[in-house]
């Protein structure tokens, strides 16, 4: 399923409950520690920031739904409603009916666009520059210096014979390098195989995203090609390791030729395996930030896949909702396997976490609205007492840093202390602490 | 009759000045954003103009414009089990996003709490489970957490104990109200200046039943207090199965009889039958055969009693009451009526407020519509019996749900019709199926809970001429330009219908 008319039937599901605003709507009696995070709360980062219907899942289903119809023309104005979502999915974790909402925004701005809107100026941009060969990157940066960061392991880069790669990204390659460092460390503390190959493209995640899908196929394609012949990619992004995952194979139609994980997982199924044992201790307090893509958007894709294969959902779905569950808690043994972490949970997690504010091209179009909602969420997670937010996405650590600036610059200017706002709260990549702890 | 005038500039012009820039949309998409065919209602017109008021005074600001202009006005926040309250007729006109106005307040003292439109179930949920959690928020049953608490209540729709003490509406000490014509006024004690809104019947005769159940096109109401009862928690579920549906509804009623006995502790009885649980689920991926809903302890039908209580002893006294009732039934009807064993997240999951309980139908096609009807109790087996045939004559599962009210004076009985609603001609073909049932229930005395405008009003009021033509008058008097929520309750009638107009009879 990728076009609209492909999901009109899923769209057709909608009876404007509008469940998709909350965060634990099914759950009532949720017991949280203060009044403010209990029971059920809003949980859309466009519908809290916006207000108006259109901005919430619940109303873009209806949009969806007259355009459909020929009852709603495209335009610039409607697709700039469309694109004021970071598609972290919380809305479908809610549904009921089993609604694709993420895909269904996701092919309403790519309806859109093919119907001749132009693509929002700031995604324009970004399309431009991964179509242009030379770039294969929205950073503008030169292909050629896309492993500039691997400085000093260069027999890393395209080692022949090995069937595990690590997939870098965009944003670890151009921007956050450390992130890549990191990684790669710890692949060699693990004594694992790999490489790094030189032909990476962006994985399109940010075009496909924002709906333009035809500079999507093309580096698809490419990527599938360069990495056909390897048995495991291994990722540190959140948005490539979702996009090769669940996107890859439904926008080709073909199953992945090769097993993927992200980092974190990776470390995760050695723990598992007993194959590791992590003896450093990190004595502080944590709260863990779940990243949309590779946490609930996979946990959801695990779910649908399962149902996908049931000629009884009634007695499989929760088998299925298990192994989505199963799913959301990797990350948590992971941390929990660190001696002297004191894991602090922040009221919104897992299925219904609390987005950064940062993807579905959000970032750079709507930044006001990053803003806003990465100040949401570090105020949730300052209300847990921790002095470490820790995440495991580019994209996160980013709009949670801005955030924090912004809290700190707006101490200096009124001299209010903002540390119930998260001022104080120092961002961890959990690869980095782990690159430490290994 | 009536030709309203379309939206213009200067009409939202002025909308800008009172709401603010910020609160006042004609944008296509945003007016599409708010659409809803399905669950409540299948009929909807596209508003030409959204505005969001913060209070009641803005709120009548807009209808004096509105009325200036001559341009409908639908008030909506949320209410009932989803949806949206939408125009039902052209031009759209002005629709009032009521979702602003969400100031509560609860007063324990006097076991009051006053809520705005805007007031959600969930949010109330929340707000209670932490400030007041001995005392119950009035939100309804089986709704979702989107849908408001004032939404309900003035809908006439379910409480948390409506087995017991009737609609939410019954439950209303007063209302704020502001007029199509733009006055504010209070109902009940709250019509004194600066009194509490203790005494429902207040200071002379009480209008409030002109405005509850009117669907916003009497007035508008921007406050509504409401009763709180207190919140037991010592509470459970037992259910009870049977073949036929008099197998469920006349030991209900028996049950339902002892009030000041064990029926004061069965806040909630309702039943249905399996489709009720097979149709929650994809029509091509869950087994359609009775035989598999058997081999897991599902009976064709079934009555669940949701108990509240003060202390386990209290619990176990009403549960063996229930208990006691089933077995001295069975014995003298001779029929077999097994109590089912329900896993405690049965008992949790139906003891969850607010819930989704009501929203996945839409996952047997691709589209579902509640029906609602009320009759006496006792009447209900009969109702049921001829739906299911029309359902299955029609083509539609048989999904049934009934529940009681008050005691089981009173029951509302309602159909879950699902449909693919991508199909061509389904509309047709669910007009079809609501027109012959609500001719031939009508003929036996059997009222429609919320009168669609195009069906359930004119078909209902084409016999009860003499109440439609007092409702007109009633009307007239309080909405001269019929602004507000044209449509509904076939006022104007030549908007929605082509029979004779009662009120020229």
């Amino acid at each position: 399923m990728t076009s609209l008319e492909e999901l009109r039937k899923i769209n057709a599901r909608c009876i404007h409950c509008r469940a998709c605003q909350y965060a634990y709507s099914g759950e009532p009696d949720r017991e949280g520690e203060t009044e403010e995070y209990t029971g059920m709360l809003q949980g859309c980062p466009a519908g809290i920031y916006f207000g108006w219907e259109g901005y919430f899942n619940s109303g873009k289903q209806w949009m969806a739904r007259a355009f459909l119809n020929g009852e709603l023309p495209a335009s610039q104005e409607f697709l700039e409603i469309a694109e004021a979502c970071t598609t972290c999915g919380m809305c479908e974790t809610q549904c009921p009916n089993y609604i694709d909402t993420v895909h269904v925004t996701e092919a309403l701005r790519a309806a859109i666009i093919e119907s001749g809107v132009e693509p929002l100026d700031k995604h324009k941009i970004f399309r431009d520059r991964v179509n242009d060969k030379t770039l294969r990157n929205p950073y503008n940066e030169a292909r050629e210096e896309r492993t500039k960061w691997l400085s000093e392991y260069q027999e890393l880069i395209d080692k022949p014979d090995t069937k595990i790669a690590y997939y870098v990204g965009c944003t670890a390659a151009y921007r956050q390098q450390q992130i890549a460092d990191h990684t790669a460390s710890i692949l060699r503390k693990l004594g694992i195989d790999f490489t790094i190959v030189s032909d990476e493209v962006c994985c399109g995640s940010p075009i496909l995203r924002t709906g333009q899908r035809e500079v999507f196929r093309n580096v698809m394609n490419e990527n599938l090609e360069t990495f056909k012949d390897y048995d495991l990619l291994l990722f540190s992004c959140a948005g490539c390791y979702k996009t090769f995952r669940n996107d890859y194979p439904e926008h080709s139609g073909q199953p992945l030729p090769f097993k993927v994980r992200h980092a974190v997982e990776f470390v995760y199924d050695l723990l598992d395996e007993g194959k590791i044992k992590i003896e450093k201790p990190y004595n502080k307090k944590v709260t863990w930030h779940d990243p949309c893509h590779s946490v609930r958007h996979v946990g959801i894709a695990i779910e649908k896949e399962i149902l996908a294969k049931s000629d009884n959902w009634l007695l499989d779905s929760r088998a299925a909702e298990k192994a989505k569950e199963a799913h959301y808690e990797l990350p948590r043994i992971v941390l929990n396997s660190i001696p002297g972490l004191d894991l602090k949970e922040m009221y919104r997690i897992k299925g219904d976490s609390f987005c950064c504010g940062a993807g579905g091209g959000v970032k750079a179009q709507f930044s006001d609205m990053a803003l806003s909602t990465s100040k949401e969420r570090l105020k949730e997670a300052a209300s847990t007492g921790a002095d470490i937010l820790m995440t495991s996405c580019p994209f996160c650590v980013t709009n949670f840093n801005d955030g924090i600036k912004s809290l700190k610059k707006e101490e200096e200017a009124t001299g209010v202390d903002l540390s119930d706002q998260g001022s104080k709260l120092v961002v961890v990549e959990l690869l980095e602490l782990l690159d430490e702890l290994l | 009759m009536v030709e309203y005038n379309k939206v213009n500039d200067e009409l939202v012009k002025k909308l800008v000045a009172i709401c603010g820039e910020k609160y006042v949309t004609t944008s296509e998409p945003l007016r599409h954003s708010y659409m809803a065919r399905g669950i409540m209602g299948m009929e909807a017109e596209l508003p030409e103009v959204i505005v969001r008021p913060e209070n009641a005074e803005q709120v009548s600001k807009i209808l004096i414009a509105a009325n200036d202009n001559l341009s409908p006005v639908t008030p909506a926040a949320g209410g009932l089990s989803g949806g949206f309250a939408l125009p039902a007729i052209q031009p759209g006109g002005i629709y009032m996003d009521m979702t602003r106005m969400d100031k509560m307040t609860v007063d324990t003292e006097n076991r009051v709490m006053v809520v705005e439109p805007g007031v959600k179930s969930g949010d109330a949920w929340r707000i209670f489970k932490t400030k007041y959690p001995d005392w119950a928020p009035p939100i309804p049953d089986g709704a979702p957490p989107a849908a408001t608490v004032l939404g309900d209540a003035i809908e006439r729709g379910f409480s948390l104990v409506t087995g017991v003490y009737g609609p939410q509406a019954d439950m209303i000490m007063g209302l704020e109200v502001v007029l199509p014509t733009g006055e504010i006024f209070h109902t009940g004690s709250w019509a004194l200046p600066g009194a509490k809104p203790f005494y429902r019947w207040g200071v002379g005769p009480n209008p409030d039943g002109l405005f509850l159940g009117s669907q916003g096109s009497m007035g508008i109401i921007t406050k509504c207090a409401i009763k709180m009862i207190p919140h037991p928690h010592y509470k459970t579920v037992v259910a009870y199965g049977g073949d036929t549906w008099d197998d469920i509804v006349r030991p209900a009623w028996e049950i339902s009889k002892h009030e000041m006995g064990i029926a004061e502790n069965t806040v909630m009885v309702q039943g249905g039958n399996y489709e009720l649980v097979m149709t929650r689920w994809p029509e091509k991926n869950v087994p359609t055969d009775y035989d598999f809903y058997k081999k897991i302890g599902i009976d064709r039908k079934w009555m669940n009693y949701e108990v509240w209580a003060w202390s386990q002893e209290e619990l176990d006294f009403a549960l063996n009451g229930i208990d006691k009732i089933y077995k001295d039934y069975e014995v003298r009807e001779k029929r077999t009526l097994p109590q089912q064993t329900l896993h405690p997240k049965q008992i949790a999951s139906r003891l969850k407020k607010p819930n989704k309980i009501a929203v996945p139908y839409s996952l047997w096609q691709a589209g579902f519509l509640f029906i609602t009807w009320y009759c006496p109790w006792l009447e209900s087996s009969a109702m049921m019996e001829e739906y299911c045939a029309a359902m299955s004559d029609h083509g539609f599962p048989e999904t049934m749900w009934v529940a009681s009210i008050d005691h089981a004076r009173q029951a509302i009985v309602m159909p879950i019709l699902c449909f693919d609603s991508t199909e061509p001609g389904i509309m047709d073909r669910i007009r079809e199926f609501n027109l012959e049932t609500t001719r031939s229930f009508l003929k036996k005395g059997w009222i429609n809970y919320r009168p669609d405008p195009f069906v359930h009003a004119p078909e209902t009021f084409s016999q009860a001429k003499e109440y439609y033509k007092m409702l007109v008058k009633f009307r007239k008097v309080l909405d001269p330009n019929l602004i507000l929520h044209p449509g509904r309750l076939a006022i104007p009638w030549d908007s929605v219908s082509d029979l004779p107009d009662p009120s020229k009879e």
